[in-house]
This record gives C-alpha cells, sequence and structure tokens, in this order.
C-alpha cells in the first residue's frame, strides 16, 4: 500500500517536471511565432527617404514654419526607423543610395493663431496647419498622397503645430499600407 | 651766354631735388593706391566679435533644442554656447539665407502656465493678457559637408534679430530678396489680440 503511494507521488512529480519543461516551450514558440508575425510588417526592401523643403503653395507662410517643418519632419522619420536612412534635401550622397524615396511636402491651409489668444479664451486663438503629403518614387510617381493637419489648440508656441504636423505626417507613413508592402506599386490617399 | 651757364649751372643744381620730389610723389601715389586695400583687409581681421544671448528653438548644429544661451558671430563661424555645455558652430560660408520674424509669447514657461490654471476666478486668464513678450525670430538656412539642407531658428529679444542679421550680412552672407516678416507679423497678431 505505502510502495503503490510511493510510486503515485513519484509519477505526480514526474508530470509536473514534464508540464513546467513543456510549457514555456510552448509559450516561446507561440513568441516567436507572434514575433515572425509583427516582424513580415517590415519591408522586405529598406528603402530611404530624400526629405525636400516645405513648399508653402499659394499659402501665405511664414518661413520659419516651412524649416521648423522640414526639420520636424526629418526628425521623426528618423524616429519611425522605416527608412534605412533619411536624406536632406540638396544631399549629394543620395545619387549613390539605391531605393529612394522623395517627400513632397505642400502647404494648403495656415491659420495663424496666437499664444495669448490662446491663454486667454482657451477657445480661440489655434494655430492651424493643413499640407499635402506626397511619397514619390525617383521617377516621380506618387506611392503615398495624404492630407495631414496639424494645430495647436490650448498650450505651447505657435511652433509646436509644426511639430505635431511633422508627427502626424510620419505617422500616416508608418500605418499606410504602402509601409507594410514595402513595394511602391500602390497609390495610397487618404487624409488624417 | 651767362644765361646759358647761369641756367645749365641752375638746371644742375636743382635737378636732384626735382628727382626727389618725383620720387616721393611716386611713393605717396602708390601709398594712396594700396591704402584702401589694406584698410579692408584690416577691417575684416579685427571686427569685433558679436554675440547676443539666444533661445535655440530648433536645427542648429548640435544644440539642445529650447536651450538658452549665447548666439556669436566670431571670425569665420556663427557660434552658439548653451549655458554649462560645449559650444556648436556653423561656418558663415555656409549659411545660404536669413530670415527675421516676430512672434509674442506668454512668459513664465511652464510653471506660470500651471499657476495660471490653478488661479481661482480667471484670474489667470487676466494674467496671461499682460503676460506676455514680443520676440524676433531668426530663421537661417544653411548647407552641411554634404551640401545638404538645414534649417535653425532661435529666438531673440526684440530688435536683436536685426543686428545679427546686418552681422552676417556684413561677413558675406547674401540673402535673398524676400520681405521679413517682422512688422507684417506682429502687426497682423496684434490686430488679433486687440479683437
Amino acid at each position: 500500500m505505502k510502495t503503490s503511494k510511493c510510486n503515485l507521488s513519484i509519477a505526480c512529480l514526474i508530470a509536473l517536471v514534464a508540464i513546467v519543461f513543456a510549457v514555456p516551450g510552448q509559450l516561446f514558440g507561440q513568441t516567436a511565432a507572434a514575433e515572425s508575425s509583427a516582424g513580415d510588417r517590415t519591408p522586405a526592401t529598406r528603402w530611404s527617404v530624400q526629405v525636400d523643403q516645405v513648399e508653402s503653395g499659394n499659402v501665405d507662410l511664414a518661413y520659419s514654419f516651412q524649416i521648423a517643418i522640414y526639420e520636424n519632419l526629418i526628425v521623426e522619420l528618423n524616429k519611425t526607423k522605416q527608412f534605412q536612412q533619411v536624406f536632406r534635401d540638396g544631399d549629394v550622397t543620395v545619387s549613390e543610395a539605391r531605393n529612394v524615396l522623395v517627400l513632397k511636402t505642400t502647404a494648403e491651409k495656415y491659420t495663424p493663431g496666437s499664444e495669448t489668444r490662446r491663454a486667454v479664451t482657451t477657445v480661440s486663438g489655434a494655430t492651424k496647419l493643413t499640407v499635402r503629403s506626397q511619397l514619390l518614387t525617383r521617377e516621380g510617381k506618387v506611392v503615398l498622397e495624404h492630407t495631414v493637419n496639424g494645430d495647436v489648440r490650448f498650450f505651447g508656441s505657435n511652433l509646436r503645430a509644426t511639430h505635431n504636423l511633422a508627427r502626424n505626417i510620419a505617422k500616416t507613413i508608418t500605418q499606410s499600407s504602402w509601409s507594410s508592402s514595402g513595394q511602391p506599386t500602390t497609390t495610397v490617399t487618404g487624409q488624417l | 651766354m651767362d644765361l646759358f651757364i647761369v641756367s645749365r649751372s641752375h638746371s644742375a643744381a636743382y635737378h636732384p631735388d626735382r628727382r626727389h620730389a618725383l620720387w616721393l610723389s611716386t611713393v605717396l601715389i602708390c601709398f594712396s593706391l594700396t591704402a584702401p586695400a589694406q584698410q579692408t583687409s584690416q577691417r575684416g581681421d579685427t571686427r569685433a566679435p558679436f554675440s547676443t544671448r539666444a533661445t535655440h528653438l530648433l536645427g542648429f548644429a548640435n544644440a539642445r533644442d529650447n536651450g538658452t544661451g549665447t548666439l556669436s558671430v566670431q571670425g569665420d563661424s556663427l557660434q552658439f554656447q548653451q549655458n554649462g555645455r560645449p559650444g556648436t558652430e556653423v561656418k558663415i560660408a555656409s549659411v545660404r539665407d536669413v530670415f527675421l520674424g516676430g512672434e509674442s509669447k506668454q512668459v513664465g514657461g511652464l510653471p506660470m502656465t500651471l499657476g495660471k490654471t490653478v488661479a481661482p476666478f480667471g484670474g489667470g486668464r487676466v494674467v496671461s493678457v499682460f503676460a506676455h513678450k514680443k520676440y524676433d525670430t531668426l530663421t537661417l538656412q544653411y548647407v552641411d559637408a554634404d551640401q545638404g539642407i538645414h534649417g535653425a531658428i532661435f529666438q531673440l529679444a526684440k530688435g536683436q534679430g536685426e543686428l545679427v542679421k546686418s552681422e552676417l550680412i556684413a561677413r558675406g552672407v547674401t540673402v535673398s530678396s524676400h520681405q521679413d516678416q517682422t512688422t507684417e507679423e506682429s502687426a497682423t497678431e496684434a490686430t488679433r489680440e486687440n479683437k
């Protein structure tokens, strides 16, 4: 009787040990599978991007705003790690790089705000920016086209709108279907 | 005959003086011709460095954004030295354009904003009406070694932007034929604030 009890406890112990070793392996396998599926979102071909200077279009956009959008775009696109390299406008080394896309940004609408007015009234004085953002191949084929907004409504200086706008543009590019396919074959248009 | 002798002796006596006068005038003419050149080179070499307090908003070399420091034009470079940090510089020759702008900002930063938010009976809003200051914004466009275009924005005390711009122009920076937005922008903003 005592021997059978002992055998039972040994069997239980072996089963427990087997479960302990088997489950993490299974979990590890699941994690690896999940990682590989997430990894599939990364484009097979790593593209680089050249950021062109912001065109004011028909909008009376202050030059400081144009420069701020341009500089913030470079920072935000680098942060996404979506592109192999982010080139500046005029960079001569871009000719040596392969798979380069060009990001063109044209101002469409600009509502100048006032920090003081925002602080006093809260509901008015917002600085609003709307731009058309195009991602093109070197041959001029449009890969991605979006109208993106950026504004500052409550706290912060007027230039903060450019930071928000650049972040939205980078987000749009990251979330676009082009980004997951990695092939500039389809034209994606939309508004954010 | 006498006259001839006198004349010869006279000529002989005064000839060296004439020659000296000629030499002297030649030397003087040479000096006067080279003097402006010397003056120009001296101006270029010994131009006093210019510096002013500024807040770096973004884009200048490796300077930290929204950092306050000293913006100076020294020799052939434009430098920005943040408080307690190593300075960063850009060669004046690489500056492609300079733009001036103006902006009205609330003073006091985050602590003041928080104070105004929690102030009772809308007291913070009343404070906001008076707690703003006008600044100049100096926007620079420059290129790096690979000819890539960079932009930098500085915020300076009212009136200082024009001085920095003039200093850069005096050191050879060419400015494109655009209109600075200082007066225009300030006027628009003032109108909006008075509404």
